[in-house]
């Protein structure tokens, strides 16, 4: 705060040896078409050695300027409501050449990194700097519930499954009395021999399943019973 | 069978906890306010010069500077101005004729903000604090087309006036004041500026310097000294309205407010009026009300108040020989009134808001040129108290000889800020719990009731009980017709989903519970969580003198009652339903540094060390080493259950939590070296369990605390080292009686234990997480049994967002620098990363945007899955929370309709297969015989 106060000092001078920084929001489509459509609360955070901080609210022409910046290194983040941006790092230094005016660079930063780590450069300036930012993604607040959806329930392996067998169950006796006769014969041959056909087969044995015995634990009289109605038969 | 079960787990596991679209908007409430408007800096402008219509902008008690949409009471957009500490606390707002931005000022910053958007266009720094800022209502021929400058008077060491270009913020010209004397006023006439100065006498009396200034070059064109005598002892009885007028005045009354003084700025000549009395009671108060524009009608209008009624008196002045003259007044009036004042053209109009009626007038003559009675403001208010307007804006639009329409906004006693249209309400806006100091939940006491007679029926005699139970259900058979009546609307309405748990009248699951809230200005609120859009009650406690403060804590301890009570002490109780005051008085103790109290250990700080109290006996003290001071002190909350002592891990194994309820974490700040501490005490014997020290701390930023069941939580801002990296940090450290699985450690053989006697320290896992921005304030949800996880609820100031972190991202056990294995996955446990980000779904507020919160109050619901949150500060949010999802109750995701399809499917595909199969079955038996 107390460098804010002399730049009313400075004002009506020359700005001699003050680092502006004036970071703006460009068009970047898709996630941001238009960036006055930010909403007013957009901010941007300078966050310097302990004790030294500042805020710049987002102005009219999509810019945030920090005036007359101390020599330090400092984390910039801007926050908005409906976007994330980059943080990015921005060091104020005593220029090379002995001027009176200070350096202003400007880096990109990762969390979790040491400080020393830096990304892509976004630009250097005596005394005054101005650098784009982009969002780097839109916020998404809402989850979605898995609804109920009818092709995802339709295309479940379960229902096909179900749908195909139950084709086969009205589709089969059709098929059978479409069938020439001398196929059926055959047909009906090759279902007698088969394992699965038969009075003691396991087809009838599925069919005439005893449930209430087998639950009442009378495991191989079903099978007597079984045979049983096969005799009948 | 298993797949369903594993779907369900699935489902279970896959979304981390998150706002649902479905449940946002509904289950939670927000009031995006302002705080209390101050008179001065309320005004009804246009935002752009070609729109017709217009917005209502002020800049509050709270800094909070917005623009209120008219129609409906919705906020256009709001920015939280800094006060940069300033004591004496002035702000002003001001908005020149047609422009597109209004110019605020405080602490020290003159700003301008486009008026339609609330974006910044420019601002000063000055070097004092602000004493006025105006608008120059002139040309001089250079300023740009459109943009209008400001002139702004600041004091300090070096007191100036300055002009500030309306376009783009440079300083056209600067003015330094020469002299002690303490800058007081601008006020900007078509061709001169004056700076109006306060000069001490040496008999202590104040008089009025007043310096006029060339609004082009910044010179001093005239000064001259108001001979004020010896009547004006304290600048508080200044009156005066500088501004923009053609004929800007100033006036004072003497300390018994027996006499009016006017002088027209610019004029030597002082106008005397002696100050009639209407009653028995002392005037109170004096008020000026006069328009704002450079080429209205220079007539202004005096408002006198006494403790029982107000009048008010229209003075008109002659522009030619600038003498004011009494035109008329309006008559005595009981109970407080509010004047506004409006301008058509050059017309001008006093609107008047009374208790009950709204009468408009011109500024030429008495005539009554609209009136509108006012039954009520539509606000609740206390039992038995009379709502009162406290001041008020208005805009009129006048055809011929009557108001055509006429909007005024009312700032009302109770704290509510409404807006009337032709007399009749169309909203309110409850600015006063902007200014909420605490909180708490409290259950209806109608609920109470029942739980109270069975109470009574369990512990009489047994014929007593039946008697009292016969008689309980005659009274409820009372109740059955308009039950019956209601009942195809509830089955309909519990069918359609629309209100199947916020029905009036029926809370199974305690959502509709009583958030009480105690104002600055020491009122109490009553909120209902479950119709939080209107207010219950709202009734004064405590009866505090101007510039008197209270620190309410707020508890309920009993259900059904409300417990207020400044600083601690006993307390007064409320009805929670209807407010009802049940015993006690207030008293309203000064401040005394004191801290959080738990059970009946009592903190107090004492110079620079911590004393706990156990039973009004000094039990310990923490001195904290030279050169570091406490911060602050978070126990674990009284009211804390835990369901489960260990933690079930993956290959069904316990880790036994350390659980003691005498345990708070306590930080301290060593300023010298930064460096930032935060100890874990056993509050019974004082001993130190857990220490952790962090270097490179950035001390001004907030640190944040919390601490629940078996865990802590902290927050800070770290400087950029070898050990750390630059940025925001979470810390998070679990106790546990033993790290080892199955062990109880030192405490398994021991059946009792006193924390006075054996030594008993937990194992404690900490691990650190970067966060991209500051937390400003810790919570955690709380459910009624404590089986549902819990969540920690962190303020974010900087995305005015308030996030639900899962305890699971949290886990300090989550492996590092490895996969977890699949037992740790079954438990929920992920691979450690250094940075958490917030993902936008833990937003509770989702796209709304809650501004200043200071602190957020959780309290259970009566079913298990949920906890009720309210977070309050600038604005009020309250929201309901399942962090282990709505596992005791069919939430909005539950499908009625389907439920039924699918029921409905069921039985028609039976019926439909069913004769099919026993055809089947006839027909294979057949074929086989």
């Amino acid at each position: 705060m107390l460098v804010l106060k002399s730049l009313a000092v400075l004002a009506g001078t020359s700005l001699a040896s003050a680092a502006n920084l004036t970071v703006s929001v460009p068009s970047s489509p898709p996630l941001l078409l238009n960036p006055s459509s930010l909403a007013p609360s957009t901010h941007a955070v300078l966050i310097g050695p302990p004790g030294i901080q500042y805020e710049a609210p987002i102005r009219r022409d999509n810019t945030f300027t920090f005036p007359d910046l101390a020599e330090a290194s400092y984390l910039l983040t801007v926050h908005s409501r409906d976007h994330f941006f980059p943080p990015l790092r921005v060091d104020v230094t005593k220029s090379v050449d002995g001027t009176q005016q200070e350096t202003v660079q400007a880096w990109q930063t990762f969390r979790g990194n040491e400080w020393s780590n830096k990304g892509p450069f976004y630009g250097s300036g005596n005394g005054e700097l101005r650098i784009q930012i982009q969002p780097s993604s839109q916020k998404n607040f809402y989850q979605d519930r898995g609804g109920f959806n009818i092709i995802d329930f339709v295309k479940s392996p379960m229902i096909l499954m179900a749908l195909v067998s139950v084709a086969f169950i009205f589709g089969m006796p059709y098929i059978m009395d479409n069938m020439d006769p001398e196929m059926k014969e055959e047909f009906d041959d090759m279902q007698k021999k088969g394992p699965l056909s038969g009075s003691s087969g396991a087809a009838a044995q599925l069919q005439n399943f005893d449930i209430a015995g087998w639950l009442a634990g009378k495991g191989s009289s079903t099978e007597q019973g079984a045979g049983d109605t096969g005799k009948k038969r | 069978m298993l797949l369903p079960l594993l779907a369900a787990t699935t489902l279970f596991l896959a979304p981390a906890c998150a706002v649902f679209s479905d449940e946002a908007w509904n289950i939670d409430y927000h009031f995006a306010l302002l705080g209390a408007p101050k008179e001065d800096t309320s005004f009804f402008h246009r935002p752009n010069p070609s729109s017709k219509a217009s917005l209502i902008y002020t800049l509050s008690e709270e800094h909070a500077l917005g623009a209120v949409n008219p129609r409906d009471g919705s906020l256009v957009w709001r920015q939280l101005l800094a006060s940069g500490g300033d004591a004496h606390n002035a702000s002003f707002l001001r908005a020149g004729e047609g422009q597109d931005v209004v110019i605020s000022g405080i602490g020290s910053e003159v700003a301008a903000w486009s008026a339609a958007e609330g974006r910044l266009v420019w601002n000063v720094h000055t070097d004092g604090p602000l004493e006025d800022v105006e608008i120059l209502e002139l040309s001089d021929g250079k300023e740009t087309v459109g943009a209008k400058d400001a002139v702004a008077l600041s004091g300090g060491d070096r007191p100036m006036v300055q002009r500030i270009d309306g376009a783009s913020g440079a300083v056209k010209w600067q003015y330094s004041i020469d002299g002690s004397d303490a800058p007081f006023q601008l006020s900007a006439s078509s061709t001169e500026v004056f700076a109006i100065l306060l000069h001490k006498t040496i008999l202590g009396y104040v008089k009025l310097r007043v310096v006029a200034l060339d609004p082009v070059t910044g010179q001093k064109t005239d000064e001259y000294m108001l001979s004020s005598e010896n009547e004006l002892a304290t600048a508080d009885n200044i009156i005066s309205v500088g501004a923009n007028s053609a004929s800007p005045v100033i006036a004072w009354t003497d300390a018994a407010h027996t006499t009016l003084k006017v002088n027209v700025v610019g004029t030597k000549s002082i106008s005397s009026f002696s100050i009639e009395k209407h009653d028995e009671n002392a005037i109170e108060r004096v008020r000026m009300h006069a328009p704002y524009h450079i080429n209205s009608l220079s007539h202004f209008l005096v408002h006198y108040e006494t403790a029982t009624s107000h009048w008010a008196e229209v003075y008109h002045i002659n522009l030619k020989n600038s003498k004011v003259e009494k035109a008329y007044s309006l008559p005595r009036v009981a109970g407080r009134g509010a004047f506004s004042t409006s301008t058509a053209d050059a017309n001008v109009y006093f609107t008047r808001v009374t208790r009950d009626e709204l009468s408009t007038v011109s500024s030429a003559s008495h005539g009554i040129l609209g009136r509108w009675s006012l039954s009520s403001f539509g606000v609740a208010s206390g039992v038995g108290e009379q709502v009162e307007p406290v001041h008020a804006v208005s805009e009129v639009s006048v055809k011929g000889d009557t108001v055509s329409a006429i909007r005024t906004t009312v700032l009302l006693s109770t704290g509510d800020w409404v807006l009337l249209r032709d007399g009749k309400g169309i909203w309110n806006r409850p600015e006063m719990l902007a200014s909420t100091v605490a909180v708490t939940f409290a259950m209806p006491a109608d609920v109470v009731a029942l739980v109270q007679q069975l109470e009574v029926e369990a512990h009489g005699n047994p014929v007593a009980a039946y008697i009292h139970r016969v008689q309980r259900h005659i009274v409820d058979l009372q109740k059955l017709p308009s039950f019956l009546v209601s009942m195809p609307k509830k089955i309909v309405q519990g069918f359609l989903g629309t209100s199947a748990d916020d029905a009036a009248g029926s809370d199974m699951f305690g959502f509709r519970q009583i958030i009480a809230c105690a104002t600055r200005s020491g009122r109490l609120v009553a909120l209902d969580a479950g119709h939080p859009d209107r207010t219950l009650w709202n009734t004064d406690v405590a009866d505090l003198k101007p510039g008197q403060s209270w620190r309410p804590s707020l508890s309920s301890t009993k259900d059904g009652v409300i417990q207020v009570s400044s600083v601690a002490g006993t307390g007064v109780g409320y009805n929670a339903t209807d407010g009802q005051h049940l015993a006690g008085d207030l008293p309203i103790i000064p401040d005394e540094p004191d801290l959080l109290t738990s059970r009946a250990v009592r903190y107090t700080m004492r110079g620079n060390s911590l004393e706990a109290t156990y039973d009004w006996s000094p039990s310990w003290t923490f001195t904290p080493i030279h050169g570091e001071r406490i911060l602050n002190l978070v126990p674990r909350p009284v009211d804390d259950p835990v369901a489960s002592i260990g933690k079930v891990l993956g290959d069904r194994r316990v880790l036994y939590k350390y659980l003691d309820s005498n345990i708070a974490l306590l930080a301290t700040a060593h300023d010298a070296s930064s460096k930032a501490n935060f100890y874990v005490l056993n509050t019974i014997s004082g001993a130190i369990i857990y220490s952790n020290a962090h270097p490179d701390v950035d001390l001004t930023a907030p640190i944040s605390t919390i601490m629940s069941e078996n865990w802590f939580a902290y927050s800070f801002t770290s400087e950029a080292s070898d050990a750390t990296t630059k940025g925001h940090h979470l810390v998070i450290g679990e106790l546990f009686e033993s790290l080892i699985p199955d062990d109880r450690g030192a405490m398994g053989a021991s059946s009792n234990y006193s924390t006075l006697q054996t030594a008993s320290e937990p194992f404690t896992l900490t691990q650190t997480y970067q966060i991209p921005e500051l937390i400003s304030r810790l919570a955690v949800t709380r459910t009624r049994q404590g089986i549902t996880s819990r969540q920690l609820l962190a303020v974010l100031p900087a995305s005015n967002a308030l996030v639900g972190i899962p305890y699971g991202i949290l886990d300090p056990r989550r492996p590092v620098g490895r996969d977890a294995t699949k037992d740790e996955q079954a438990e929920g446990l992920m691979r450690y990363a250094p940075v958490l980000d917030f993902d936008p779904k833990w937003y509770l507020n989702h796209q709304r945007e809650v501004v200043g919160i200071k602190d957020v109050v959780t309290a259970p619901a009566l079913i298990e899955s949920t906890s009720l949150v309210f977070a309050y500060g600038l604005d009020v949010f309250g929201t309901r929370l399942s962090p282990s999802f709505s596992f005791d109750i069919l939430g909005r995701d539950f499908n009625k309709f389907q439920m039924l399809a699918t029921v409905a499917a069921l039985a028609v595909a039976t019926f439909v297969v069913a004769p099919l199969v026993m055809r089947k079955q006839v027909d294979q038996r057949w074929r086989f015989l």
